[in-house]
């Protein structure tokens, strides 16, 4: 007489807390979820072709409008990644302001992760908080390049300009009273029973699993795999600055929440010795009019603040386009570990898994 | 005290009716605006300030005069004030929309019946144990009549209270259901089981001032329970404030116990589909609950319209100027701080999952009542 259905449900693109245009078909036995699907594509602009028939200089600005919340490392990756490809030699005071901003957009990426992910979860003030420090961080974009959020901050051999005037000391300021302001969100959630009781074992990935997908970033060092890019393989000022690579190893998302919020004191630590030992001299290196490539190919990884941001570039005699460019996105990569995160679990805990893997779909879609 | 006749008792009755139904529709837009003024300060923020901001505006014609005299006019901590009446005329005029494939009827009566049940258990509450005012002698048909500060004061006050609100839920199920679409259908079910399973505690943490008081009539428990209580009532009183006050959370759809409507899992839960003044009626109900649950834990266990709460008042004595006796300022006083520690809890804290919430009503708070029940029962049997 009766039976027993599953439920299929469209959890976006239209959706309050999917994180821009993802698109989630979920199975569901009640509340359980039996299946998840995600669907992407909402978002593509083909960013990787565009590229091709760009310039080296002009494919940069196509890197801000990939992951919109970390726009300069993504920009770092792709300097580095054609000056890797034509062999310039950065000056040493533009390597130090790369990491120094780098490290800012870290800090900015993770509070947006932070207030995201604390609202969907439905601490709906920490969400304030956190854009209060990201105002002031993307206040100090504003002061370096003119642009907040789609920066196009390096060139490639250097930077366009030195750090402007007074930028060092609004740099100071926010240093100076940031780490109370991580305090103050931890005394908000750390310790919380409710945050505790819906991130704990929510959302479990180890590390095996983590590995074998190619997960990376926090969501792969809460797994205890002490990972990461800046370390394994430095780049820009990274070899000189002295920082650790948080872990933790329960792998659920409380344990990503931690290591999130240690990284934002890591962050923290790296800016104070990059302000301190900022070296005078120039800060862009002497180059051509027009790159030209002799053919090449190369892969730069970098340590985007969701994880391994990989540009593969492969030149053309020559030519000043690249002839091949591909993107290995972190939050794309990330993102095919949810069904697997997410199978047997309950509706509210799909939320707070999408918002614990921290993904950007302006990446994943490219 | 003098009979009346029919005509006079229809008279002063519906006067009350009027002054109730105003007393709700002034509370509910201020708790709205108080609601994005607090969160708004919680969150280091000012809230609404774009609406008669200073010089213009409603407020702004009041505070002219200070304005050209060079100081800052008392209104302007208020910015923001007549939000509400742009919410409300935005909520009329808005397109009423149906779902097509919509149970056209049910959709259309479920906003109505949330509002019904919330606004009809307002009948059984009292403001206050007697005479507001007497009207002067001037007035025709009621004039020397006493206008009371409660309804009705029928004997099964409490009972009426409890069946009448537990209808609401049908508002909500039933929109859901009739929405035809799955989020709501979603929201309604998990409200229809949080609702279910927290009217349980909510009933069994009111027995206690029951218990206590012996009486079901509001006017009685109110004056037994805040004045006639021995000392080992007041640590029950209290625990059972908790709880009752806990599990008005959940049956108002409140933080943390929002399932309902969890606007990051379930878009808006059961009211997705509702749009116009149909959304407004649910929204509505919410706010007009909220103010039901703060008045039934002001009255039961914070004392009602005496100063002191769990039964402390009743080592007062009632010949004790200002503090001794019954006065409406100290019950309504009691209903806007509970009202403001909803807003406040909103601001502050998490959002339970759906199997948690379950737990705790079922793990804790319906033993814990038990418990209370229990040894109230005991004290009441040794009270004379």
């Amino acid at each position: 007489m009766f039976k027993n259905e599953e439920m299929e449900i469209n959890m976006g693109p239209q959706h309050p807390s999917t994180h821009g245009v993802l698109r989630l078909k979920l199975k569901l036995d009640g509340e359980v979820v039996t299946s998840c699907r995600p669907e992407i594509g909402y978002l593509h602009r083909g960013v990787e072709k565009i590229c091709e028939n760009k310039t080296f200089f002009q494919g940069q600005v196509w890197t801000d409008r990939m992951d919109y919340t970390s726009a300069v490392a993504n920009n770092l990756g792709w300097a580095e990644a054609v000056e890797k490809l034509f062999g310039v030699t950065v000056p040493r005071r533009a390597q130090y302001v790369r990491t120094l901003l780098n490290e800012f957009n870290r800090i900015s990426s993770h509070l947006l992760w932070l207030a995201t992910h604390a609202l969907d979860i439905g601490a709906m003030t920490v969400f304030l908080y956190a854009f209060r420090e990201r105002e002031a961080i993307l206040d100090l974009f504003e002061a370096f390049c003119g642009a907040r959020l789609t920066t196009t901050a390096f060139r490639i051999g250097g930077l366009r300009e030195d750090l402007p005037p007074g930028f060092e000391k609004l740099a100071r300021a926010f240093v100076a009273r940031f780490p109370d302001c991580i305090d103050e969100y931890e005394t908000l959630l750390t310790e919380n029973r409710i945050w505790k009781k819906r991130t704990i074992g929510v959302g479990p990935l180890g590390a095996e699993d983590a590995i074998a997908m190619g997960v990376t970033g926090p969501v792969l060092r809460a797994a205890g795999v002490a990972y990461d890019i800046r370390k394994a393989f430095p780049y820009a000022a990274y070899a000189e600055m002295d920082f650790e690579v948080p872990t933790r190893p329960e792998a659920d998302t409380y344990a990503r929440y931690l290591v999130r919020m240690a990284e934002l004191r890591q962050s923290h630590r790296i800016i104070q010795q990059c302000l301190d030992g900022l070296p005078e001299g120039p800060v862009m290196a002497k180059l051509p009019k027009v790159l030209k490539a002799e053919v090449n190919e190369i892969y730069h990884p970098t340590e985007c603040p969701k994880g391994e941001l990989g540009y593969y570039l492969v030149g053309e005699k020559g030519s000043a386009n690249p002839y091949r460019f591909h993107v290995r996105g972190p939050s794309f990569i990330n993102l095919q570990a949810l069904p697997m995160m997410v199978k047997g679990s309950l509706v509210a805990d799909v939320i707070a898994t999408i918002g614990t893997l921290d993904v950007v779909l302006g990446e994943i879609d490219r | 005290m003098q009979t009346m006749t029919l005509s006079q008792t229809c008279v002063i009755a519906i006067l009350q009716a009027i002054a109730v139904v105003i007393f709700i529709f002034v509370v509910v837009p201020l708790t709205t605006f108080a609601e994005r003024k607090v969160i708004g300060y919680v969150q280091d923020r000012l809230g609404t300030t774009r609406v008669a901001g200073g010089r213009t505006g409603l407020t702004g014609a009041l505070n002219r005069g200070m304005w050209s005299l060079g100081k800052v006019p008392v209104f302007s901590i208020l910015r923001g004030l007549p939000v509400f009446i742009g919410d409300i005329i935005k909520l009329l005029v808005k397109e009423d929309i149906i779902p097509d494939k919509a149970d056209r009827a049910i959709f259309m009566v479920a906003p109505a019946v949330s509002m019904i049940a919330s606004v009809v258990v307002f009948a059984a509450i009292s403001f206050y144990p007697g005479a507001l005012f007497t009207f002067p002698r001037f007035v025709p048909i009621v004039g020397g009549l006493p206008f009371a500060g409660f309804l009705t004061d029928m004997n099964v006050g409490l009972l009426f209270i409890l069946g009448v609100a537990s209808v609401g839920v049908y508002g909500i199920v039933l929109g859901a259901w009739a929405s035809n679409s799955k989020f709501p259908l979603l929201g309604g079910l998990r409200s229809a089981a949080q609702i279910v399973s927290y009217e349980v505690p909510l009933t069994l943490s009111l027995m206690v001032p029951v218990v206590l008081a012996g009486s079901l009539n509001f006017n009685e428990m109110t004056r037994r329970v805040a004045t006639g209580m021995p000392i080992w009532a007041v640590p029950l009183l209290f625990v059972g404030f908790f709880i009752y006050f806990t599990c008005g959370f959940a049956e108002t759809n409140r933080v943390p116990f929002d399932m309902p409507e969890a606007e990051n899992e379930l878009v808006a839960g059961f009211h997705t589909e509702y749009s116009g003044m149909r959304f407004g009626f649910f929204y509505l109900a919410e706010y007009i609950n909220m103010i039901v649950a703060s008045a039934l834990a002001s009255a039961f266990f914070l004392g009602g319209p005496f100063l002191l709460p769990f039964g402390l008042q009743s080592f007062v004595p009632a010949s004790t100027p200002i503090i001794g006796g019954p006065s409406i300022i100290w019950y309504l006083l009691k209903i806007f701080f509970l009202l403001f520690t909803f807003i406040w809890v909103r601001a502050t804290i998490p959002r339970y999952r759906y199997d948690q919430i379950m737990a705790i009503a079922w793990k804790y708070l319906i033993p814990f009542t038990l418990v209370d029940l229990v040894l109230a029962a005991a004290i009441r049997f040794t009270m004379p």
